[in-house]
């Protein structure tokens, strides 16, 4: 019935449905979530006996006085900026191509959606081998314009760059296929109206395209954004479980992982954890403001 | 500006031509409807028009300048399309400055030039809404302000009224009929639905199966059609349509034998069967039988059978409603005979030439026969 009103019977009827959805979001994400949020207050915490004898915010100061977060901290916000803008522009780029050509179409969104569906891992190994130093493509084909070889993976100067790079270019497949879809659902009818009314391509473009994709790029962008902060297996491949040379590429989630697997503290884990939660809803926060005014539904 | 096609022939694909060498002339400041049913190339000949297809032969002009080789944007047309196609995220203003705004008009004039557009379309208090809030009809105005904002050579209209319900359907008509006298603009309109085109337009042209069937004004097109498509196609109750053999006996001695051999089909308008005390210009005199009664609020119908035939009639509502069997008049006016071809050979503006009418004597091709300068499809 369409107008039947919830009883107790009904209403634990339908409590039991949800029960298995709801044991298992409980335990595997709410749970963790409080638990690593209790966890950062951990000062004194023995692990093998689990347990906590003080709590406090000295997990907090640690982080606020180590250089090493602070340089994970830079290194992830450069990441974001160097990754997500200029993947959003290939790709959109790189979609609005494959949205004009007929033939091959599929082909081409097929094997650039590869990079998304591979293993970072293997990824990893294949950049690994185009940059290195004395065999790489990259290398070579920068010797051909005449740029001397660049020690990409071993310079701290060119290992954030060389992460940025691999990063785009295996992002790009998601995006480019979120895009596409965007692209199709656009009327043609309002391309014809732009036309009638004396936009040409570029206008039609900024006018029509732009505005009436917007809902997908920030979707594509709040994805990236959130993606980017999280970026861990890209390093970890590409430099061979360390993080770059001089630690150039140590960012947030890679100092997490070695202060809570290689260090032990468990506590600064979890409080740089709720750091980078807090990073990450804040951005969030501004790009949701943002599209308020820019984004149209 | 007046529009002319000469032999434009269209084709999708290369081999299956959807326009069939079109010859028409749209006179300046006229309103025109493309009438038809779909897939009869009405949208493909507005888009000719507008310059977003290009015809595969032929040539088409504005005034005398030749426009086939031009796109949409050098023909300066303005037109309306069936969803609007209104800039979802742009407000009512900013829609109707768009194309003053692609013209690089200054911000203070193009302001100037759309408000004096949507008062002139009744959507002044709308300004700052978006299209998502308003209603069909109100979208409606803003996308003709929209089109005529760049002062259009040829305004065009793609089926704007369908998507609008049955009251409103009448009030835009009649509205667009209005825009379109006070500006003066040469307008195409699109329409599948007859009481739409019959209702506002200077002249019609029938499109079917890629060829005009008959290009003249409203009340030609329904008094005179020019072959069974027509007649059927135009008028409400639809046209009776029987075998013009089941006519051969009451018109023998009526309508020339010469004639009579050629008549395949014969079209006899609802309202050209009348009972004898009410005729006007009676032809002849048939029999029939009554079937049903049918009243639709103002309209009433008469099922009647005749030889064999169901013929519908719209005048016998004064008939007692128990009559069975009853004598009712052929009228003249709204009688058709056509040929195989569906050609009209008899009725219409064609000189009634009847067995031992005085006129017989004439010759029928010598008798002068009323054109109105109307183009004819071939």
């Amino acid at each position: 019935m369409l107008n039947e009103k919830p009883t107790v019977k009904s209403s634990i009827k339908a409590y039991l449905y949800l029960l298995p959805m709801l044991v298992i979001t409980f335990t595997f994400n709410i749970y963790p979530i409080i638990k690593s949020f209790l966890m950062s207050f951990y000062t004194k915490y023995d692990f093998y006996t689990d347990v906590v004898s003080a709590y406090g915010f000295s997990n907090f100061t640690y982080l606020w006085n180590d250089p090493d977060f602070h340089l994970a901290v830079r290194n992830t916000l450069v990441f974001v900026v160097g990754v997500v803008p200029l993947n959003i522009i290939i790709s959109l780029f790189i979609a609005l191509l494959l949205n004009k050509i007929k033939r091959f179409a599929g082909a081409f969104r097929t094997i650039y959606f590869l990079p998304f569906v591979t293993s970072t891992v293997a990824i990893a190994q294949v950049w690994n081998w185009i940059y290195h130093s004395d065999y790489g493509l990259l290398n070579y084909f920068l010797g051909l314009v005449g740029i001397n070889p660049i020690n990409w993976l071993n310079d701290p100067n060119w290992a954030m760059p060389a992460l940025i790079i691999m990063s785009i270019w295996k992002g790009l497949g998601f995006n480019i296929v979120l895009f596409l879809v965007g692209l199709n659902n656009i009327n043609t009818r309002y391309y014809q109206a732009a036309e009638i009314d004396g936009a040409d391509s570029w206008h039609q473009f900024t006018n029509v395209t732009l505005p009436l994709l917007s809902p997908i790029t920030f979707l594509v962008t709040i994805n990236g954004v959130i993606g980017s902060f999280k970026v861990f297996d890209e390093i970890f491949a590409l430099f061979q479980g360390s993080s770059g040379p001089s630690k150039s590429a140590l960012t947030i989630v890679y100092y997490l992982y070695e202060k809570f697997y290689t260090e032990w503290k468990y506590g600064i884990a979890a409080a740089s954890g709720v750091v980078l939660f807090f990073l990450i809803l804040l951005v969030t926060l501004i790009q949701l403001w943002y599209s308020r005014k820019h984004v149209h539904y | 500006m007046q529009v002319t096609f000469k032999d434009v022939t269209l084709s999708y694909d290369g081999k299956r031509d959807i326009l069939k060498h079109l010859n028409f002339v749209i006179q300046e400041g006229s309103l025109v409807c493309l009438l038809g049913p779909s897939g009869g190339g009405k949208s493909t000949t507005l888009n000719l028009i507008s310059g977003l297809l290009a015809p595969t032969g032929g040539h088409i002009f504005f005034d005398d300048a030749d426009v086939t080789k031009k796109d949409a944007l050098g023909r300066k047309v303005g037109m309306v399309f069936q969803n609007y196609a209104l800039y979802p995220h742009l407000t009512v203003l900013k829609n109707i400055e768009f194309p003053l705004k692609m013209a690089k008009m200054s911000k203070a004039d193009r302001t100037k030039r759309a408000k004096e557009l949507a008062a002139l379309v009744h959507v002044e208090d709308q300004l700052d809404k978006k299209p998502g809030e308003l209603s069909g009809g109100q979208q409606q105005r803003v996308a003709i302000a929209r089109a005529l904002a760049k002062e259009p050579s040829i305004l065009l209209l793609d089926e704007p009224l369908s998507n609008l319900d049955a009251r409103l359907r009448i009030e835009m008509r009649e509205e667009i009929r209005r825009i379109q006298r006070e500006t003066g603009v040469t307008t195409v309109f699109v329409t599948h639905d007859q009481d739409e085109a019959m209702h506002i337009s200077d002249q019609i042209m029938v499109l079917h199966d890629g060829h005009i069937q008959q290009f003249s004004t409203p009340k030609k097109l329904y008094a005179s059609p020019d072959n069974l498509f027509v007649a059927q196609f135009i008028g409400e109750p639809v046209i009776n349509s029987i075998p013009a053999t089941a006519l051969n006996h009451d018109l023998a001695g009526i309508v020339p034998d010469s004639i009579l051999t050629q008549a395949q089909t014969a079209g006899i308008r609802p309202e050209a069967l009348t009972l004898p005390q009410r005729a006007l210009d009676p032809l002849v005199t048939l029999h029939g039988k009554v079937l049903e009664f049918d009243q639709f609020g103002r309209e009433s119908t008469a099922n009647i059978d005749y030889n064999g035939y169901q013929l519908i009639s719209t005048e016998m509502s004064q008939l007692a409603h128990d009559t069975k069997e009853l004598d009712f008049t052929l009228e003249k006016k709204g009688f058709f005979l056509f040929d195989a071809d569906g050609k009209r050979i008899f009725g219409g503006d064609t000189p009634m030439v009847l067995v031992g009418d005085q006129s017989a004597q004439k010759d029928p091709a010598a008798a002068p026969t009323e054109s109105g300068g109307d183009t004819h499809a071939e």
